[in-house]
Formats: structure tokens, C-alpha cells, sequence
């Protein structure tokens, strides 16, 4: 730190070469969609070097070639309606089920957690010892309970993602601003008043922040669900891929795993953007990372 | 100029005809048990129709504390507070109050956010039929046109003006202010303290205004209180006898100079807000 800026106070010695250099700027003048292209051109090319040179079996990882065409495959087969495409609206299924009832439940102990003290105190407590558990491992309890088929997959998706959910609503109802909570105090506002006019509104970008965090959860959720407990969606594909070495299937499953999970994420930002249009965007953008 | 000893009168010992009176302070304490501290002891004051007063004071010195319980948001340990001739024992229609900040709601629009006391207290429709007088409220602070406006369009001033509208829309007997432009930038401040004079005036308001700035108490008011730490209580009353309307030039004048420095000679130069202009 002491260096750099040594260095920028400084410049009359240097060339402009140097001071760029130095100070680190040229870097951070390449336009973002080229430095994204650049860095992912990279990775790829690191990959095919790595499979290339087969420092593991070509079997165990399938170069970039060979990942893109299955992409390819699984793709048609997914257009054209094949048992892909079965398995990609199931899992689809057990991911928007799952967090929209992850959104509903979240969002209701949420409130009763920020909003009353019976919430705080003792409510809360179980829910942070919950959420310490390592969820998954619920996966065959919810699997024993609702069965193989798509009901387990959406409880499972629905209990990883709406911790989240409840966490950012409840402290969202928190960080509402002490001069305006006066204000309505003074304007003889009543609970439910400030809960619906206040308190609510000025949580959204937290709870937002909640829910795209349970828009990726809850694929983490689903898949999870299918390679525990069966079923037909594409959890269990990558499973059988994954055991029949099918490595370059596993990768592009996965690609497609991810769309789903990014159009999710991107239809709550999209929601989030066309509602709370009086929000800076540097928050979204941050909160935007969970 | 007066000396200014003739301008100090003992808080709680001003003789005065109780027809205009709007508020009326007597022994007023504040105890805050859990943390051993006495914030205010044995306040004593009373505002007039129609006049300014403003209240200055080291940090710590329980200003702040005096005007929430003035506005019924927190209870006093012991004496009474009559506005209009009723006791204060909550928040009422009748107090306006303004904080530093202006505290809009972002989502809603500048008269949304001025017809909000309205709707909380007796509904939308309620609301809805004082649109008229929002409008003109938002014409007397200046910001015509901008009723649609949502906050983040507006700048710091044209925000705490907003709150003013909004302090004003329920026709209050007694405007509360919590150091109103101390977050503003100083010529911004500067300009806002004009127009408050001006806003108090063609209202004919009768104004509280907390605020650590000793030019803008005195430039305001018709009388600074000057309160002490450690029990919180009122020190010295300065009257202030100038002009009105006042402008900013008048403050380069010798007699506001001498006014701020008897303030600043009042206030407790052991503290830091002492020290500051």
C-alpha cells in the first residue's frame, strides 16, 4: 500500500509506461467483456493443456472438445424431447416448487422472527442450531419420509434454501433506520402500520439478497435430493454418467444444471431491479454475489 | 447593543401572560435508571405563540432528549409538559417534528411522503382529500412541480424540505426540530435557515429547534436556551432582540457577533461542542 502510493505521488521520475506499471492502471483499463473473455479463454486453454497432456486419464477429464460436443448432444436430445428433457423439466420442477415454498416459508418465519420478541428470542436460537447442521445430510430422512419420487427432491431443495430466506428477512426488519421508526412512532403509527408501510418495504433488498441466495440453494437442494434418493431428474443422470465414466455427460449436465440455476437467480434480480427502482445499484451488485 | 446580561433570564422564572402560551414546561426530569444517568433535571420553560426558540448545548447535554419527550416519544421521570393546555403523555397529531435527516420513505413520491402523517392517522381516502393542501405546502418551501418526484432524485435541501411538508400537513401547534440541516453543507444550511425563518413566519409557527451550531441559533430564534451536561438543564436564556426578517448579511453585523460570542461565553468550554463555531 505505502509502495504504491509512493509510487503515484511520485511520477515525474517515470515514464508513462512506468507509472502505468506501477500504479496497476493498464489493468484496470481493459474494457470488462474483454478481460472476461480473456480470463475464460485462458481457463479453457489451461484445460485443454491439462487434457491434453493427460496428466489424468483422458476418460476421467475429457477436454474442451470433447465436453462442447456432449454439450451438443445432450442439447438435441434435450430440444428434441429426449429422456433428457424429461429429467431437465422434473428437476426444473423440484426447483421452483421447492423455492417458491422456500420463498413462502422463509419469508413467514422471517417476519415472525424480526418482528416479534417470542421470534428473537426463542425461535432464532433453533433456527441458527439448524442451520449450523449440515443439511444434506437430511437427504434420506426426506427421502424415507416423502419417498423417491419428486416430493423429497422439493423438500430437500425447499430446506436448504429457506434458512437464507428467514435470516435476511429477519434482519432486513431489523436494519430499518431508527429516525424513521421515530417518525412513525410519532405519527401514532400503529404495528401493523409500520410492519406494512415502513418496515417491509425498506426490507425488500435484503429479502431480495434472501432469495437469490435461495435461487442457487435450491438447485443445490433438488440435485442433492436426486442423488440420494433417486428419481428421474438430472441429478440422477449425472450420478449414472458419473458411474458409467461418462465424465464429458456429467460436465455438460452440469452446464445445464447451472443455466436453471442462473435463470432463476436472474429472474429474482430482474424482479428486484424492476421493484425496488429507488436502490442503489452498487447494493444489488453486491448482494447480488450470495 | 444592551449588555448582554440584560438579555440572561433564569429558565422556568420568565414572568409571562399564559393567554399565548403554547407549551409549558415545569421541573422536568429524566432518569435513565439502567444506565445511572440524570439526562435532564428540573426544566423549566415556556414557548410562546409564534416565536423561535432555539436550544444549544454540549453533547451529552440532554437537547435531544428534551425535544423527544417534548414530542411525547419517550416519557419524563418526573415534572409535566402542557401543550395547549393538555398534558403531552404520547405522540399527538398537534407536534410536528423533523430529524438531521429527512427520514422519506425512497419508494414513495415527495407528496406521498408529505400526505404520509395523514394516511397513518386517518387512512388513504384521507389523504387523498388533503392532496390539494400538500400541493400548496410543497409551493411554500419552493419545491413546485416536484410532488411526483421520489427522493433519490432529490437533493439533501430539496429532501429536508419535503420533511418540512410533511411536519407541516397536520396543521401542528408546536414544530419540533432535531438539528434539521446539520446535515446539509454550509451554504446549503445557510440558505435553509432563511427560508425556515421565512416558512415559520408566513405560518406563524411556534418553533423548537435543537442544533450545535451557535450562528444558526441565534440567526433563528427569538430566544437561545443554553443547556448544561451533567444533569442536563437549562444555563442562560438569551433573548434575542434583532430585526426581523433577518438576512445573511445581518450576521456580519457587531451586534450578532456579540450575541454569538455571549453564547459561546455561556456555554460550558470544557466540552467540545464548547469550542466549536
Amino acid at each position: 500500500m505505502t509502495q504504491a502510493t509512493k509510487n503515484r505521488v511520485a511520477p515525474a521520475q517515470m515514464s508513462d509506461a512506468e507509472t502505468l506499471w506501477y500504479s496497476g492502471k493498464w489493468i484496470d483499463r481493459v474494457p470488462q467483456p474483454i478481460s472476461i473473455v480473456v480470463l475464460g479463454a485462458a481457463m479453457l486453454g489451461l484445460w485443454w493443456l491439462i487434457a491434453e497432456m493427460e496428466f489424468v486419464s483422458r476418460i476421467l477429464l475429457p477436454g474442451p472438445a470433447e465436453t462442447f460436443g456432449e454439450l451438443w448432444d445432450t442439447g438435441k436430445n434435450i430440444v428434441s424431447g429426449g429422456h433428457l428433457a424429461v429429467g431437465l423439466w422434473i428437476t426444473t420442477r423440484e426447483v421452483l416448487l421447492g423455492f417458491l415454498f422456500a420463498a413462502v416459508s422463509g419469508f413467514v418465519l422471517g417476519v415472525v422472527v424480526g418482528e416479534t420478541l417470542l421470534g428473537q428470542r426463542a425461535v432464532m436460537p433453533y433456527l441458527v442450531a439448524l442451520n449450523a447442521l449440515p443439511k444434506v445430510a437430511f437427504a434420506p430422512v426426506f427421502v424415507a419420509w416423502f419417498g423417491f419420487g419428486v416430493n423429497s427432491k422439493i423438500v430437500m431443495a425447499m430446506f436448504i434454501a429457506f434458512f437464507p430466506v428467514i435470516v435476511d428477512t429477519a434482519a432486513g426488519l431489523h436494519a430499518v433506520d431508527r429516525d424513521t421508526l421515530m417518525l412513525f412512532q410519532s405519527m401514532e403509527s400503529n404495528r401493523w402500520q409500520t410492519l406494512r408501510k415502513l418496515k417491509l418495504p425498506s426490507a425488500l433488498p435484503f429479502i431480495f439478497a434472501g432469495l437469490k441466495t435461495a435461487a442457487v440453494f435450491s438447485v443445490v437442494g433438488a440435485v442433492v435430493g436426486e442423488y440420494l434418493g433417486g428419481g428421474k431428474g438430472l441429478g440422477d443422470a449425472i450420478r449414472l454418467s458419473a458411474q458409467t465414466l461418462r465424465i464429458d455427460r456429467v460436465f455438460a449436465l452440469i452446464v445445464y444444471l447451472g443455466i436453471l440455476g442462473l435463470l432463476l437467480f436472474g429472474a429474482v434480480a430482474w424482479a428486484e431491479k424492476k421493484l425496488l427502482f429507488w436502490h442503489k445499484s452498487e447494493i444489488f451488485e453486491i448482494q447480488g454475489t450470495g | 447593543m444592551t449588555a448582554p446580561a440584560d438579555r440572561v433570564d433564569r429558565a422556568g422564572l420568565l414572568p409571562r401572560p399564559v393567554n399565548d402560551e403554547v407549551v409549558r414546561i415545569t421541573e422536568l426530569s429524566k432518569t435513565f435508571h439502567k444506565r445511572h444517568l440524570t439526562a435532564l433535571e428540573g426544566v423549566s420553560l415556556t414557548l410562546r405563540h409564534g416565536t423561535f426558540t432555539s436550544v444549544i448545548g454540549p453533547s451529552g447535554c440532554g437537547k435531544s432528549t428534551l425535544l423527544k419527550i417534548m414530542a411525547g416519544l419517550i416519557p419524563a421521570t418526573s415534572g409535566e409538559i402542557l401543550l395547549q393546555g393538555m398534558p403531552v403523555t404520547g405522540p399527538r397529531q398537534d407536534i410536528g417534528i423533523m430529524f438531521q435527516q429527512p427520514t422519506l420513505l425512497p419508494w414513495r413520491t415527495s407528496i406521498q411522503n408529505v400526505l404520509l402523517p395523514i394516511e397513518i392517522r386517518s387512512g388513504a381516502a384521507a389523504a387523498e382529500a388533503k392532496a390539494e393542501d400538500a400541493l400548496q405546502l410543497l409551493e411554500l418551501v419552493g419545491l413546485e412541480g416536484f410532488d411526483r418526484v421520489h427522493p433519490h432524485e432529490l437533493s439533501g435541501g430539496m429532501a429536508q424540505r419535503v420533511a418540512i411538508c410533511r411536519m407541516l400537513i397536520t396543521g401542528p401547534a408546536i414544530l419540533l426540530l432535531d438539528e434539521p440541516f446539520g446535515a446539509l453543507d454550509e451554504l446549503t444550511r445557510e440558505y435553509m435557515n432563511v427560508e425556515l425563518q421565512r416558512i415559520c413566519r408566513e405560518r406563524d409557527a411556534t418553533t423548537f429547534m435543537v442544533t450545535h451550531a451557535i450562528p444558526e441559533a441565534v440567526f433563528l430564534a427569538d430566544r437561545v436556551l443554553v443547556m448544561s451536561a451533567r444533569p442536563g438543564r437549562i444555563a442562560e436564556v438569551v433573548e434575542v432582540d434583532l430585526p426581523r426578517p433577518r438576512s445573511l448579511d445581518m450576521m456580519t453585523t457587531p451586534e450578532f457577533g456579540a450575541l454569538v460570542r455571549h453564547v459561546r461565553h455561556n456555554l460550558d468550554m470544557g466540552t467540545e461542542a464548547g469550542g466549536q463555531p
